[in-house]
């Protein structure tokens, strides 16, 4: 309780800067759930450096700084360079990982041509552009709280409605072709409400760091459940504890970027989980390892102690 | 037209290629209602390619797969498919029951959730493979016989008509294999048609009615006191199986 009135009495833009960073890091991590169960962790990295050109872009078309402009710009960026990615993997005889080096950088290189041209233009509105590389929550305002609120609860709900058949995509892609779902329309639908998640936590996360806040809490909850609605809760959760609590750590000294702090929250999480977490936990394991050996050892002398039989 | 209904699964001219590499070449197969086939060949012979291509799952080259009479778009709902076991992860955070009733999601539909029905029938099925003990319990903590019999159990509650596996009995152990082969004749007894991937030639005169030999290109297929000659797997094989016959 007493944490609870600490909060409320903080200061409204800290508020509001919290709840912004809770929300998308509930969002990032319960769409992150299924980047890491379909081992794609790599490719959220891809589209957040890959959405870097879109922000530079939309800027320098329209002179604005609007969050959803810029967010819009992002997005457009991240899906052509996912999209990028899986014809580059389908169309020719290059690999998955190559494919998504190739295109981050590119698209990460020319992001970073486009913001250095950006400043050297003197523009006086550019002050700010360079958040999206290591985030600044300090600079999300209400209107980004809505942004963040109503795109993110959009692609939840989306995920919620194709619950049943996102879940067989992933777990059991062949099978699902053969009972007739689409699963390249799935895979693109899945693929395109990860780049929504991806776009909204740029301003605060940044683009370097933003693919932590989709793996760190789905690794995490995996650690603690077997269930995959659990999981997706867990992870929800998890990301926007660290959401607030690197929001917070990062006001509270001088201008700390966010990105990282949230990202080392986050990592705090997932290095607890994977050390204490009941069944999968190392610290468990250890304990079940104990208990082996320890019977084992029973069993070895009770065996040893019984009376040689037989002749050699 | 008459004459193509009969038949439960027809392929003609079917050619796959993978890049430039065929997999499949001109392979014609007509399976009637009410067999139990195995597809036997060499590592490489485009057997589980075979099956994906009756599926519509890879797109062909050339040629045509009909399902009694009809492309398979049509004939969805009465083919059920067992995948090879190992093409998913078992780590995947979910239980048996859960597996189970996406068998009943084809049926179902867009968006609706499996419900009690669903609940139900996956019960059924799991009793008949000898897994109701298993119902909750996480799939990563199964054995390879019984991630395979979970397999079967959702292929049971597709309730098909014709039901393509691949190696359903790869790495399973007796018990397992035991109840596959209850579980397969059981089909043929109710009129389906089952095509299985196979990899042991000396179960092949005991499990099976119908064989097919491929390698590539289709060597021969028919009754299995037919078509499973010395002289046919020694063309599958390349003379380098050394075959016993009984």
């Amino acid at each position: 309780m007493a944490n609870l009135s600490i909060l409320i009495h903080l200061d409204y833009t800290l508020m509001i800067v919290a709840i912004g960073a809770a929300l998308l890091g509930a969002v990032s991590g319960s769409l992150g759930t299924y980047a890491v169960l379909r081992r794609q962790s790599l490719l959220g990295d891809a589209i957040s450096h890959a959405a870097l050109p879109g922000i530079a872009i939309a800027f320098l078309l329209t002179g604005s700084k609007t969050p959803l402009i810029l967010v819009l710009g992002a997005a457009l960026a991240g899906w052509l360079g996912t999209l990028l990615i899986l014809s580059i993997v389908r169309l020719t005889r290059i690999k998955y990982d190559s494919a998504l080096g190739i295109v981050l950088s590119t698209f990460f290189g020319f992001g970073l041509v486009l913001h250095t041209l950006i400043q050297r233009t003197g523009n006086a509105n550019q002050a700010g552009l360079d958040t999206f590389l290591f985030g600044q929550a300090a600079t999300i305002l209400e209107s980004d709280v809505w942004t963040i609120g109503i795109l993110g609860g959009i692609a939840i709900i989306i995920m919620l409605v194709f619950w049943k058949e996102l879940k067989l995509l992933v777990f059991d892609e062949g099978f699902a072709a053969s009972l007739g779902f689409p699963i390249r329309v799935l895979d693109i639908l899945l693929t395109s409400l990860l780049v929504v998640a991806i776009v909204l936590g740029l301003q605060a996360v940044g683009a370097v760091l933003m693919s932590a806040m989709l793996v760190a809490p789905a690794v995490a909850a995996r650690q603690w459940t077997n269930k995959l609605s659990v999981m997706m809760f867990l992870a929800a959760c998890f990301g926007a504890l660290a959401g607030v609590s690197g929001t917070i750590i990062s006001s509270s000294a001088s201008r700390i970027p966010t990105g990282p702090t949230i990202v080392l929250c986050a990592t705090v999480v997932v290095g607890f989980s994977i050390a204490f977490a009941l069944n999968r936990g190392l610290l468990w394991d250890w304990i079940r390892h104990q208990r082996n050996k320890q019977s084992l050892k029973v069993a070895t002398d009770r065996l040893l102690k019984q009376p040689q039989r037989g002749s050699e | 037209m008459q004459a193509s209904e009969a038949k439960a699964i027809e392929v003609t001219d079917l050619t796959v290629a993978y890049q430039d590499q065929p997999v499949l070449w001109d392979i014609d197969l007509d399976v009637p209602p009410s067999v139990l086939l195995a597809i036997v060949g060499p590592n490489g012979a485009g057997k589980t390619t075979l099956i994906k291509a009756i599926l519509g799952l890879v797109r062909p080259a050339a040629g045509n797969v009909l399902i009694y009479g009809k492309p398979y778009e049509a004939q969805r709902r009465i083919v059920g498919y067992v995948p090879q076991r190992g093409s998913v992860d078992w780590d995947f955070p979910t239980n048996v029951l859960d597996v189970v009733m996406m068998g009943r999601y084809g049926a179902l539909g867009w968006v609706r959730r499996p419900g009690k029905q669903e609940r139900e029938l996956a019960m059924h099925a799991l009793e008949k493979v000898g897994m109701d003990a298993y119902t909750n319990r996480q799939i990563s903590q199964l054995s390879g016989g019984q991630q395979q019999r979970v397999f079967l159990a959702r292929a049971l509650v597709q309730d098909a008509t014709i039901y393509l596996m691949d190696e359903p009995f790869q790495g399973v152990d007796a018990t397992t294999e035991r109840a596959i082969v209850t579980l397969l004749q059981e089909f043929r007894e109710k009129g389906k048609t089952v095509v299985v991937v196979h990899h042991d030639l000396q179960t092949v005169t005991d499990y099976f009615d119908w064989v097919m030999l491929l390698n590539i290109r289709r060597i021969a297929s028919g009754p299995v006191d037919e078509t499973f000659t010395p002289e046919n797997l020694r063309t599958t094989y390349g003379g380098r199986v050394a075959f016993i016959t009984k």
